[in-house]
């Protein structure tokens, strides 16, 4: 059970896929961030955003999160067209930032964002940080806590409710390489259990734990397959060669 | 709205608020001790000391009758008065304050002619030299009918409401109550709602199926809670005066205010109450247009000191320039002051029409003020 909230069906039109974005086009005024576009994300797996910072990765979850309206298309999550404010309460959204409250307690914070999901279990607020390894911490303020510990608590904030959708904005960036590892054990953990992942990412290293790919450059997808898919389409080892050499097509074709 | 959410929301700003220390002191003990400051100074300034030099002109037997009467006048008015040997030496004395005014009697002083008689001030003061100039002039006009063999008709003052001899502080009690409470409620709301936003948790709580209203909801609550604790204990430290008695070698000393109140505490409290609901929302508001914690104190002197100057607090309405006058209708404080000083000076209850119009105006900007302060928490956030 993911939550005590009524969540509409999902409508049959947008099929088995977990996240569908149709035509997608965000602008901010002369900028386009966003530039079209059109994918399915399937249930139950890790898929990696990867592109250069201003690529338009943020702004594409924000897309399929809700929290900004499409100039044009339509995105679905779950089957159901966003931006839905009870949908919400079936998906988990972890920041850039921590976007935690400096002055509560770790416990309080995963408590207080449990709630907003309609979590009124602690059972179920104490496995969401024990999941990230702060059971420990739940007592400390969270202000004090040290960088890494900050960013597991964000990460539990985002999965307090269980959501079957998880989008993680650049989770990784200032985590050192151990944390890093246990952070890639917990989304796989998840994925296992059918949660369905978007991490998105500048980092090339972090690519091969995902399950798909989606390279994204200057708000358009410009490639998409596994990480052994993608380096053979391109006839390289190396994924960031690979990237470059699909960036240099698109901007010939175009 | 969902009232767990909601409960949520109250929970998690009162928590955070208790533990906020510097924000509990600016809360609870500012308005004290800079209301017990004002108070002090007020009351214990009404006694001006006087120190008068008296210098003639001319040596004339004419001048020095005059001159002895006046002293005898002015010294029996409770005022210091000296003999200065020339003008020059009174108007140094002046210069040096070692009197307060000299009274410069001319050469050519006499009775039946029309002669001047100067008074001579440092000048650095308008409103102490005002309140010199009325004491010493009474002084002078009651010397000279005396010298005449007359005696000028005695005055009394008295008022519709108090007494004439009434605390000083009276009249600013209710203004400065209402302004402060305004004052602190609108910083502490603005700098923790700008925190929400520029900490990320404002985004992130958009991505929760929490809503704008139950946000708005739960901060109105949460620093409702506050504000009210912080209008009981200011009410009550300006109300009461607990005599505590003289212990050893320390004097007697009274704790609180002890400000008289003709009205209603009770009715006091919800003014203030509904001004301070309204202070919440408005700090929400103007924290939108805010990008440091900075900007927020900025706001003060474009959105407070306006209201404090038009609102009754330190100037009358009533003597504000007309052009200003209408402004004051678009004052939330000046509803404020003036439904309190009705309920402090006047004893008005919710009978009285005025303070019927001064709630319901202070409710609806409350409502109005929170309406816009959920406009501003768009999905759109950073």
């Amino acid at each position: 059970m993911v939550n005590s909230n009524p969540v509409p069906p999902p409508t049959p039109d947008a099929g088995e896929a977990a996240i569908r974005a149709v035509g997608l086009v965000k602008r901010f005024g002369p900028v386009v961030a966003v530039d079209g576009m059109t994918f399915d994300l399937a249930p139950g797996r890790i898929y990696g955003l990867l592109g250069p910072n201003g690529s338009g990765k943020t702004t594409l979850i924000r897309l399929l999160t809700g929290m900004t309206r499409a100039t044009e298309g339509t995105a679905h999550v779950l089957g159901v067209r966003m931006p839905d404010r009870a949908n919400l309460a079936r998906i988990g959204y972890m920041t850039q930032g921590d976007g935690v409250y400096p002055a509560l307690t770790a416990g309080e914070n995963a408590q207080f964002f449990g709630a907003a999901y309609g979590v009124e279990d602690a059972a179920q607020v104490d496995e969401a940080l024990r999941l990230v390894e702060l059971a420990d911490r739940a007592k400390t303020i969270a202000g004090t806590l040290s960088g890494g510990q900050r960013r597991r608590l964000s990460l539990a904030c985002a999965l307090v409710h269980k959501p079957p959708v998880l989008f993680l904005d650049e989770p990784t960036v200032g985590v050192d390489p151990l944390l890093r590892v246990q952070f890639w054990g917990h989304f796989r953990q998840l994925a296992d259990a059918g949660t369905t992942i978007v991490v998105s990412s500048h980092v090339m290293d972090e690519a091969d734990r995902c399950d798909e790919l989606l390279f994204v450059r200057a708000g358009k997808v410009i490639a998409r397959g596994s990480g052994g898919q993608l380096r053979a389409e391109a006839g390289t080892d190396d994924l960031e060669a690979a990237f470059l050499r699909f960036s240099g097509e698109t901007a010939v074709a175009a | 709205m969902s009232p767990r959410r909601v409960r949520a929301l109250v929970r998690r700003v009162t928590v955070e608020l208790r533990r906020d220390r510097p924000s509990l002191a600016l809360l609870f003990i500012a308005p004290i001790v800079v209301t017990g400051l004002f108070t002090f100074i007020l009351r214990d300034a009404s006694g001006p000391n006087l120190r008068v030099a008296i210098a003639s002109g001319g040596s004339g037997p004419a001048a020095a009758l005059i001159s002895g009467r006046l002293d005898g006048a002015l010294t029996g008015a409770g005022m210091t008065v000296t003999q200065a040997a020339s003008v020059d030496a009174a108007r140094s004395a002046v210069q040096d304050g070692s009197a307060s005014i000299a009274i410069l009697l001319p050469a050519d002083l006499a009775p039946g002619k029309g002669s001047t008689i100067t008074l001579l001030t440092k000048g650095l003061d308008p409103s102490g030299d005002a309140g010199q100039l009325a004491a010493v002039s009474q002084a002078i006009l009651g010397g000279i009918a005396s010298s005449m063999g007359t005696a000028l008709p005695s005055l009394a003052h008295q008022t519709v409401y108090g007494t004439p001899s009434s605390d000083p502080m009276a009249p600013f009690a209710p203004a400065i109550v209402a302004f402060f409470v305004y004052f602190f409620v609108y910083l502490l709301t603005g700098v923790s709602f700008l925190r929400e936003r520029t900490g990320g948790t404002l985004e992130r709580l958009m991505a929760t199926p929490v809503t704008r209203g139950e946000v708005v909801t739960g901060y109105i609550l949460g620093f409702g809670l506050f504000a009210m604790l912080q209008v009981a204990i200011l009410l009550t430290w300006a109300l009461v005066a607990i005599r505590v008695p003289a212990i050893g070698p320390l004097p007697d000393v009274a704790i609180g205010l002890g400000i008289a109140v003709a009205g209603s505490p009770l009715l006091a409290f919800l003014v203030v109450l509904l001004l301070a609901l309204g202070a919440v929302s408005l700090g929400i508001f103007l924290s939108t247009f805010a990008r440091t914690e900075l900007q927020v104190i900025q706001f003060i002197p474009v959105v407070l000191v306006p209201q404090f100057l038009l609102s009754g607090v330190l100037f009358s309405v009533d003597s504000l320039p007309s052009v200003l006058q209408p402004l004051v209708h678009f004052m939330p404080l000046a509803y404020a002051v003036d439904a309190l000083r009705e309920i402090f000076i006047r004893g008005a209850d919710l009978s009285v029409a005025d303070v019927q119009l001064d709630i319901a105006v202070l409710a609806a900007v409350a409502v109005l003020f929170a309406a816009v302060a959920f406009r501003t928490i768009r999905r759109d956030v950073v």
